[in-house]
């Protein structure tokens, strides 16, 4: 799982140091940083590549034109409700967040609600890099297995051109360029057993 | 977190995970009572980009950013080129080494040697070549950037060439070496039979597994460190040219 990286931006001390405490005991999060009363978290974001923001409710109406101006952050924001101050509170229901905790809410709700953010972002990538289409799988089984791309071609009746565009793109979806590596992918993958791979007499 | 007036020696004696950096700043252990400035001075370290490294290489959390930014980038392209040194010349031989002493003492089949041997080298090669890559390209680039940034007059012909060349289309190509080492770990824990000789099967993973949080540490470190940096360089420079 590919590490996320978050940010608070929640001034009472206490409950921010409990949502690093719980974001801690999960498996793929860093906390990039934690920002309290008055600290401008903006310059922070223009620099560094920050995977969800949790901020509370005060704090979200604190920095509301930021929001309005990058909506695209609306993407990445989680907001903690139930921790009120003094004076009215906005209605935000019309900004269209990421999602939501509660100060009331159960330790094992919370840690699903993260869970789930954060399987949405891995999937979300394995569709942009990792996916391969069933040809493009076939086709990392007959390298693996030992054929060459004319032999390839020639089995799935596609010309070695065609063949050849698959295997760039599989390379750029796999950042692997060998076959020794696809091999090996193939193998962690369970696309071909052990067995299996470079099973052709003549190789 | 480790500050300035620290012990070398307790530094690292309590924190062995930071072995491997101390050779990329020409460190030895050997610190007697030396204050980790004091080290650092002696041999001619800045010592808070010191601080900086180690830092974040011991605490996942530790965000380096802010404080990189006060080095020089020179600063900075000296320590890529020593981590790649300890890639080149220790990690990846020591790993290597030990892979093929394992492979020596296995049950092992013979297609089952020859694929490890044949992804391990295969594996290299895309290493050395990535590494290369930024030494002949991306560093030399980077430290010129620093240095027209610097005259008075930058040299009109560089600051063209950054209208159409930024150092984020590097990080666009900028492949992850750790995937591959996953996938080889993984090889060994599930899927082939086991090794008899535990104590360096043990090894191996765990050179692998050193290997891979030090890629990625310093992977990020290029991407969210120096790259930021560069990119904001090559900004101003243009700002100051087109505006001048």
């Amino acid at each position: 799982m590919k590490i996320s990286g978050f940010i608070l931006v929640i001034d009472s001390y206490l409950l921010r140091k409990g949502v690093v405490a719980l974001l801690n005991r999960i498996q793929g999060v860093r906390v990039l940083k934690e920002y309290g009363a008055e600290d401008s978290f903006i310059n922070y974001l223009d620099k560094h590549s920050v995977d969800f923001i949790i901020i509370g409710q005060y704090e979200f109406q604190r920095s509301i034109n930021l929001f309005v101006s990058k909506p695209e952050l609306l993407e990445k924001t989680i907001l903690v409700e139930g921790a009120y101050r003094d004076g009215h509170m906005q209605d935000v229901s019309e900004f269209d967040l990421k999602t939501s905790i509660s100060l009331m809410e159960d330790r094992d709700v919370l840690m699903d609600k993260i869970h789930k953010l954060l399987k949405g972002k891995d999937d979300h990538m394995d569709t942009h890099s990792m996916g391969l289409s069933p040809r493009e799988t076939t086709i990392v089984r007959l390298v693996s297995m030992g054929y060459t791309n004319r032999e390839i071609a020639e089995k799935l009746f596609l010309s070695t051109h065609t063949v050849m565009t698959h295997r760039k793109n599989i390379n750029n979806k796999l950042g692997i360029k060998s076959v020794s590596g696809l091999t090996i992918y193939a193998i962690v993958n369970n696309i071909i057993t052990i067995e299996e791979h470079g099973s052709l007499p003549s190789k | 977190m480790i500050t300035r007036e620290w012990p070398m020696y307790r530094v690292v004696l309590e924190n062995l995970q930071l072995l491997p950096l101390l050779p990329r700043f020409n460190l030895k252990p050997g610190f007697g009572e030396l204050s980790v400035e004091e080290v650092c001075r002696a041999h001619g370290v800045n010592t808070d980009f010191f601080l900086e490294i180690a830092n974040a290489y011991l605490d996942e959390l530790y965000v380096p950013g802010e404080g990189l930014s006060l080095f020089s980038l020179g600063t900075v392209v000296n320590y890529i080129s020593a981590t790649h040194s300890y890639y080149k010349d220790i990690a990846l031989p020591t790993v290597e080494l030990k892979l093929h002493r394992l492979m020596e003492h296995s049950k092992l089949s013979e297609k089952e040697i020859r694929l490890l041997t044949t992804f391990f080298n295969d594996y290299k090669k895309d290493f050395m070549i990535h590494l290369s890559q930024e030494e002949e390209h991306i560093l030399p680039y980077i430290l010129e950037l620093e240095r027209q940034a610097s005259l008075v007059k930058p040299d009109p012909e560089f600051v063209q060439k950054l209208q159409t060349y930024s150092i984020r289309e590097f990080e666009q190509e900028h492949d992850r070496l750790e995937t591959s080492l996953k996938h080889l770990s993984e090889l060994i824990i599930k899927y082939l039979p086991p090794f008899d000789d535990l104590q360096l099967c043990h090894q191996v993973l765990n050179d692998l597994s050193v290997l891979m949080k030090d890629l990625v540490d310093h992977a990020d470190m290029e991407d969210k460190v120096l790259i930021p940096r560069v990119a904001e360089l090559e900004r101003s420079l243009i700002n100051a040219v087109s505006s001048g």
